[in-house]
């Protein structure tokens, strides 16, 4: 059982000031402290970016790999070490960009993980530049006259692809965010909890202002388990933007089809001399 | 007879030469034949020409010539290929129905009705059968000879699918015979010792189970996906997980988080996905996760031959990754060695917490040759954690140590928490840019290069005698080849030797100098244009080499390939 003073990284946070980022590690604290298991039953995971320093300022398990790769590491490190709570910590460029391909791909594996996206549509550990969640127009060094392109929606994609757990959260609603994450790690199979997240230095439209004119949160009438409504929810954006869990889809996960209920984690096993004894013989 | 004959399996992909090829080479290899065959395809699953080529001897052959005596036309294109190049004793068994092509020169037709043949057991998947019948009858070998093969084959099948292949056998070994009464091309008597026949792909999927792994992640690349299909066949009640990944940069991805939370991980690939992977063998490499990386080679660049083979990638397995790490690569020289080398590769990345590659070619991977005896017991998990005492807090993941290899823990393995990190790190993992940290970390990891470099695995092997005045230098599967061409010499009077090399990083330069000073004729043979090995070879070791022997048109040497080399070289009369 851990309490936040067993986790609390007491270092040099390297983030600027104001950044949502400080908001969304708070509540990945409260909710590891919540879950109540020992530091080193939970790994956090990421790729390279601002919010991807995040396991290196929580005292749990961190595997702080590639730009984009977060997702497939977390899937090894999951599927050899069921007994840990995995959590990938990221950023819109890392898993809705450059690792474009292993977020479809994941999210069908169904492997218990849970994402956090720390999503405010920008680069900012390179300065600036437009990511795929950017709104059209939004003007930057790299796209000088505005993105045309149209802007990736992680919730109707998340959706469509049958995650188990698709939920929003705004960085400034702390315990509402810490909330969903525990709900995530709690829930068989892949959750991804997209967290809009204000960036004080590189991004001047989507601000907390901006965001807190447009965001609210579903009530009981949403029901998570009808997937054209939650596809209607997931696709609300701009003028209102719903907060909370859109989608749930319970179905049995990567390690349910792989495995015998009780096997022990892949980590702990090995194959008897005798086995491979009788795979030899295969060749006779 | 001298000892020696070749039989070529040659027809269009999809009608079924590999099964046929692959009941011949089980029934030789269990009546006691030594054999060693070579798998010629093209890059398509219908049509085209293929052809398996299954060369006997009474020493074990390590590589096939480029002619056979015996040929299995399956089509008009194997007679028109395969049929003047035939030597004596020299037979073709055909179907006349469906092959109207005939060969120039002596050999003996056998013309066997394989299609009404199988039209009679009702299906014209026992074309596969009374071909391999009719084989039998060719070579002089007793049909029974076949049987305990076909029923491991098809005994599992429902119905009468195993009496109908035995009928069709039979039919097929009857026209031969009626046919050609004398046997065309007659085999030796086996020494009856059943003896194991085994693939590159098969030993280093054996290999790598027999050392632990747990966990497997590829994309299919040919031609490496025979690794990942045998491993994954087997997986299940192994309780080890195979995973196809969406593509190369999440298979190492994968088996990067799957090491550093305690599975032996592992996966398999070719040249460009290798190239895809560049980025991840960089991570394995800074944050010190074991992995191994079956990478077998195909002639590039780019798409290059897909079912061919080369040794193109040295440099490229030997650099890839940007940024400074030490990394095993080992190119076992047969299939038998690749089992002891798989799990020796697997071991070591352990032992070390490196990348550790398998280094082969399609030549090693497809094909097949029988060993006496697989010694499995050669190969077990060996255990490189850290003793848990040794893992309390604060447990530093990246201690500084003499020997560069710090105490590893795999996450939730001790209750002490840390980071695997992709960053220059302090020793708990923790990003920093202090520079006397940076400078000691680069120090680290490249002190492990003398432990790395004291190991016996893979170690060049000398064959020949030691005043050979001849010597042959390779890498990887050239092994083969070299030492049935040394065989070839030494039978002609001519004193040769080759020397073999496995690991080729660390270099074993010492080694190497000690083996090959003082030689002058020193022939570096290989699969590449460039001459990757032999600029290796000298630039570690200072040695002169004398004229290359390069192949690079996608196939494999042979004993003539390399005897002409000679000649040329020398202007020998021989």
């Amino acid at each position: 059982m851990a309490d936040i003073a067993d986790i609390h990284y007491a270092g040099e946070l390297a983030w600027c000031p104001g950044c949502g980022d400080f908001q969304i590690l708070k509540s990945v604290e409260k909710a590891i402290a919540a879950l109540g298991r020992k530091p080193h039953e939970t790994l956090l995971v990421s790729g390279i970016g601002q919010a991807a320093k995040l396991p290196h300022y929580v005292r749990v398990n961190g595997l702080n790999g590639l730009h984009g790769r977060a997702l497939p590491a977390a899937f090894g490190a999951k599927v050899a070490n069921e007994a840990l709570d995995v959590i990938v910590a990221s950023g819109d460029g890392d898993l809705y960009g450059e690792g474009g391909n292993h977020f479809i791909h994941t999210i069908r594996r169904n492997i218990d993980l849970t994402v956090i996206a720390h999503n405010n549509g920008v680069y900012g550990l390179t300065k600036g530049q437009a990511s795929p969640t950017a709104d059209i127009g939004f003007v930057s060094p790299t796209q000088p006259l505005g993105v045309i392109m149209t802007p990736f929606n992680p919730m109707t994609l998340a959706i469509s692809l049958g995650a188990a757990f698709v939920a929003r959260s705004f960085s400034k609603d702390i315990d509402f965010t810490a909330a969903l994450i525990v709900e995530a790690v709690k829930t068989p199979g892949f959750a991804l909890i997209d967290v809009l997240q204000p960036c004080v230095s590189f991004n001047k439209v989507n601000t907390y202002q901006w965001y807190g004119e447009r965001a609210y949160k579903l009530d009981a009438a949403h029901d998570p388990a009808d997937m054209g409504a939650a596809m209607a929810k997931a696709a609300e954006w701009g003028e209102r933007i719903p907060l909370g869990v859109l989608y749930k889809n319970p179905r049995a996960t990567y390690m349910d089809h792989q495995r015998a209920p009780g096997s022990p984690p892949l980590c702990r096993a090995a194959p008897a001399p005798e086995q491979v004894e009788a795979l030899a013989r295969e060749f006779y | 007879m001298n000892g020696q004959l070749t039989i070529t399996i040659g027809g269009a992909a999809g009608q079924g030469l590999v099964t046929v090829s692959h009941l011949l080479l089980m029934s030789l290899a269990r009546m006691g034949y030594r054999v060693f065959a070579t798998q010629d395809y093209m890059s398509r699953v219908r049509g085209g020409h293929n052809f398996m080529r299954i060369h006997l001897a009474r020493r074990q052959p390590r590589s096939a010539p480029d002619h056979a005596n015996v040929l299995l036309a399956l089509d008009n294109r194997s007679v028109a290929t395969h049929g003047a190049a035939l030597r004596a004793p020299a037979a073709v068994i055909l179907d006349p129905a469906t092959v109207t092509a005939r060969p120039s020169g002596g050999a003996v037709v056998i013309e066997v009705p394989l299609s009404a043949i199988a039209k009679t057991q009702g299906s014209k998947l026992y074309e596969n059968s009374a071909a391999l019948g009719a084989l039998f009858a060719a070579l002089g070998l007793p049909l029974d000879g076949a049987g305990q093969v076909f029923k491991d084959q098809f005994a599992k099948k429902s119905g009468t699918i195993l009496e109908d292949n035995l009928a069709a056998a039979r039919a097929g070994f009857d026209a031969a015979r009626q046919r050609q009464p004398v046997p065309a091309a007659p085999l030796w008597k086996p020494d009856g010792k059943g003896r194991a026949l085994i693939n590159g792909a098969n030993a280093i999927g054996l290999g790598m189970i027999a050392a632990g792994l747990r966990f497997i992640a590829a994309y299919p690349m040919s031609p490496s996906t025979g690794i990942f299909t045998y491993v994954t066949a087997r997986a299940r009640p192994l309780g080890i997980v195979s995973e196809q990944a969406e593509d190369e940069v999440a298979a190492l991805n994968m088996v990067i988080g799957a090491s550093a939370c305690g599975a032996r991980a592992a996966t398999t690939t070719s040249g460009g996905g290798l190239a895809l992977m560049a980025e991840a063998v960089s991570l394995a490499g800074i944050s010190e996760t074991p992995v191994t990386i079956a990478n077998i080679m195909r002639p590039g660049p780019a798409t290059g031959l897909p079912t061919r083979t080369g040794q193109e990638d040295l440099d490229f397995v030997l650099s890839i990754g940007h940024g400074e790490f030490p990394r095993f690569v080992f190119a076992p020289g047969s299939a038998d060695e690749a089992y002891y080398t798989a799990g020796a590769a697997m071991n070591l990345a352990e032992k070390y917490q490196v990348p550790s590659f398998i280094l082969g070619d399609q030549h090693l991977v497809d094909s097949y040759h029988t060993v006496d005896k697989l010694n499995t017991g050669k190969v077990k998990p060996v255990n490189h954690l850290a003793d848990p005492g040794k893992t309390a807090a604060p447990y530093l993941r990246y201690k500084l140590t003499k020997s560069g290899v710090s105490p590893r823990a795999y996450h939730g393995m001790t209750e002490a928490p840390f980071i695997t990190d992709s960053h220059v790190h302090e020793e708990n993992g923790h990003i920093t840019e202090d520079p006397v940290l940076a400078r000691k970390m680069a120090e680290k990891r490249f002190a492990k290069l003398a432990g790395m470099e004291k190991e016996k695995a893979g170690l060049p092997v000398w064959h020949g005698p030691k005043n050979a005045g001849v010597v042959f230098v390779c890498f990887g599967s050239v092994a083969g080849v070299a030492r049935d061409t040394v065989d070839a010499l030494t039978a002609i009077g001519v004193k040769a030797a080759a020397l073999c090399f496995n690991r080729v990083a660390p270099f074993p330069a010492v080694e190497a100098k000690k083996l090959l000073g003082g030689k002058k004729r020193i022939h570096v043979v290989e699969n590449n244009i460039q001459g990757q090995f032999e600029r290796l070879l000298t630039a570690r070791t200072g040695i002169k080499t004398a004229a290359p022997v390069r192949r690079y048109d996608g196939r494999p040497f042979d004993t003539a390939y390399l005897i002409n080399a000679l000649k040329e070289t020398y202007r020998w009369r021989i």
